[in-house]
């Protein structure tokens, strides 16, 4: 059980990144990954919703009608962020981070990472397992989104995590700060991946 | 349980008791969480017209707390009311109404459809006006508060959105070097531009420092963003525009 | 004429592609040759034009502030509803293609039910609510200019890609790799046409 738990947990942070291999989840890595907390944040929301979702969705997965599967997928994930950011906009203290979050709700319910470990994960295995691959897919598209995140910040606005870190003098990139330089940066990190792993090469 | 989970008799009834259910704990949770979401919405926005007119900076407010907050503007507005596209008064409002951005959008359709506003006014003890505006981002909506003084000329704004891009559009908010550039800005109330967001940077003088007038630099890698805004204080200002010529402190060059 | 300029917008300056970076994940995944990008394409289009004015109807008459209810909004229920209404019609959609095109539908693979995710699909519906179109009209223009939109990238893309794959590109950039930096220099090309009014 332990190699298993293992190979669940491992797998997604690089051999089956959701990002580089499954092409999971790429609209909001290109949206969020200005700044490296937007990135950041993203990353750990990622993580909590994949998770709990198919935790939930495995618990039911007997019992869901393959009809409807798609809509009680969507729906049960649709609820939960609904319910997190209600409760997170009616308490002084949290108001403030759901405010901040907000931007991001709609990109976490669409985020194609969540959907897909639940349609390849969650609804053929037991709940634990499925709770360790939501909470794995989300780290290892974290990775992903911090690093693409380091660069854009740094070349774009000399920051990182909003301290200036390159002196004054350096003249920000714009070219960094739109989202099709992203694109390449992620295209890099896949060259780099697939430099490494060559049995992830396409003949 | 060995139900054939493709009858349709199962299917139909699963996923009424589905929707029946979210349905309901997302009404029940929005209904009994609505006045705690409304009072924190309504500090943040007096948060926001006190940092647009200068008390305070939005993280000082927030340090305090809400109701630090309420009544540091209680203690601080002189009067509010509304007025119509011809700069008349037409009613006063209670000093502890402010608008929601829902109410700045139903507002937002009268003006862009030429209907009967009836837009706010906010008079400071210390003769600061403070004026809403509200229009569309890139992805969705903008709004915010700009601060004025005797003389119309502008002494702070602060902004806010739902959605704009983190690190870009977000910008408008989370940037006080874009919100400063609003200071000692003079708005062309009554002609056709009132302001303008610049593209690839406002006209600077010789020591390449910014010329007071009322042109301000967009934000690089967020022109739409950008452009939103400068429609949307357009729109307002325009709106605003006949009673802000009308006050008294104002001389006619 | 209005709807005519509204078509050619949702097309080109605010194709889901390469103005707002929509529907990504299938755009990228699925676009390796022509013949199955635009099976895609047609089922991204079809979904999109019948869910936009389902949507539009449902936020103009029922979740819209005093729309059913006098004194009620619902519109805090928008993302939910639309999210129903679109993974309804993908259902259904999966359906007809397993049964009347079982190539597509193992071509397509996961990507087909990830359509009610694919966030173009969603952004058409909430863009819709947006935009505060003025009739059902409008929304129908909107959403079958950017279906074509969205077909037109991918088709564009696929047809890149098969090219590309005569090219001597290298072992590891190979598939993903490259294609990832062929949408990012495209992506840079769209975007002079971002900001034109028309």
């Amino acid at each position: 059980m332990n190699a298993k738990i293992k190979e669940t947990l491992l797998n997604p942070i690089f051999k089956g990144n959701p990002i580089t291999v499954l092409v999971l989840g790429i609209c909001s890595s290109l949206a969020v990954t200005v700044t490296l907390k937007g990135a950041l944040v993203m990353a750990l929301s990622v993580m909590f919703v994949t998770g709990l979702s198919s935790v939930v969705l495995s618990i039911l997965r007997n019992t869901i009608p393959s009809r409807v599967r798609i809509i009680v997928q969507l729906v049960v994930v649709a609820m939960m962020v609904i319910l997190v950011d209600q409760i997170l906009k009616s308490f002084e203290a949290t108001y403030p981070i759901d405010k901040q979050l907000s931007v991001y709700i709609s990109l976490i319910i669409t985020n194609c990472i969540v959907m897909g470990r639940i349609e390849a994960f969650a609804l053929g295995n037991k709940p634990f397992p499925s709770f360790l691959d939501g909470i794995a897919n989300g780290a290892g598209y974290g990775l992903v989104l911090i690093v693409v995140a380091f660069f854009r910040e740094l070349l774009g606005s000399g920051t990182l995590f909003g301290l200036q870190v390159l002196p004054s003098c350096y003249v920000t990139n714009n070219l960094v700060i739109l989202p099709p330089f992203a694109l390449i940066l992620l295209g890099c990190i896949v060259w780099v991946q697939r430099s490494i792993q060559k049995d992830l090469q396409e003949k | 349980m060995n139900m054939n989970t493709n009858n349709n008799f199962y299917t139909v009834i699963y996923t009424t008791i589905v929707v029946v259910v979210v349905a309901a704990v997302l009404a029940f949770v929005s209904q009994s969480l609505k006045e705690r979401q409304e009072a924190n919405e309504k500090a943040d926005t007096i948060s926001q017209m006190l940092t647009a007119a200068q008390f305070g900076s939005k993280a000082s407010f927030q340090k305090i707390g809400n109701s630090a907050t309420i009544a540091k503007y209680l203690e601080e507005i002189s009067e509010a009311y509304t007025v119509n596209a011809a700069g008349e008064k037409v009613a006063e409002l209670p000093l502890d109404k402010v608008y929601s951005p829902k109410e700045l959008k139903a507002q937002n359709r009268l003006i862009k459809n030429g209907g009967d506003v009836q837009i706010p006014v906010f008079v400071f003890k210390n003769g600061t006006t403070v004026l809403p505006i509200y229009g569309a981002g890139l992805w969705g909506p903008i709004w915010g508060y700009i601060a004025f003084d005797s003389d119309n000329s502008i002494i702070g704004a602060y902004f806010d959105h739902e959605s704009e891009t983190a690190g870009l559009g977000s910008r408008i908010k989370d940037d006080p070097e874009f919100q400063a550039q609003f200071k000692a800005q003079q708005p062309a109330f009554g002609e056709s531009e009132i302001f303008a967001i610049v593209k690839g940077g406002a006209p600077k003088d010789a020591s390449g420092a910014d010329i007071v007038d009322n042109k301000i630099d967009a934000i690089t890698g967020a022109t739409m963003t950008s452009k939103g805004l400068d429609e949307a204080i357009n729109a307002w200002l325009g709106a605003y525009s006949a009673h802000m010529k009308a006050q008294p402190n104002i001389v006619e060059e | 004429m209005e709807y005519l300029s509204l078509f050619v917008k949702s097309i080109f300056v605010d194709n889901m592609i390469f103005a707002y970076f929509l529907g990504m994940c299938s755009y990228l995944a699925v676009s390796k040759n022509v013949k199955t990008a635009s099976g895609l394409g047609v089922a991204v289009m079809f979904v999109l034009l019948v869910t936009t004015p389902v949507n539009y109807l449902l936020n103009k008459y029922v979740l819209g502030p005093d729309a059913l209810i006098d004194g009620v909004d619902l519109s805090f229920l928008s993302v939910i509803i639309f999210i129903a209404v679109i993974a309804a019609i993908v259902q259904i959609v999966e359906m007809v293609v397993e049964k009347f095109a079982p190539a597509l539908y193992s071509a397509l693979g996961i990507f087909l039910p990830l359509i009610a995710v694919n966030c173009a699909i969603l952004g058409g519906s909430l863009f819709m609510q947006q935009k505060e179109f003025s009739g059902v009209g409008e929304s129908c223009v909107y959403a079958l200019g950017s279906g074509i939109g969205w077909f037109l990238a991918i088709v564009a893309l696929a047809a890149i890609r098969e090219k590309m794959a005569y090219s001597n590109v290298p072992a590891a950039l190979k598939g993903l790799g490259i294609t990832f930096i062929t949408v990012g220099l495209m992506g840079m090309a769209f975007m002079t046409f971002m900001g034109i009014s028309l």
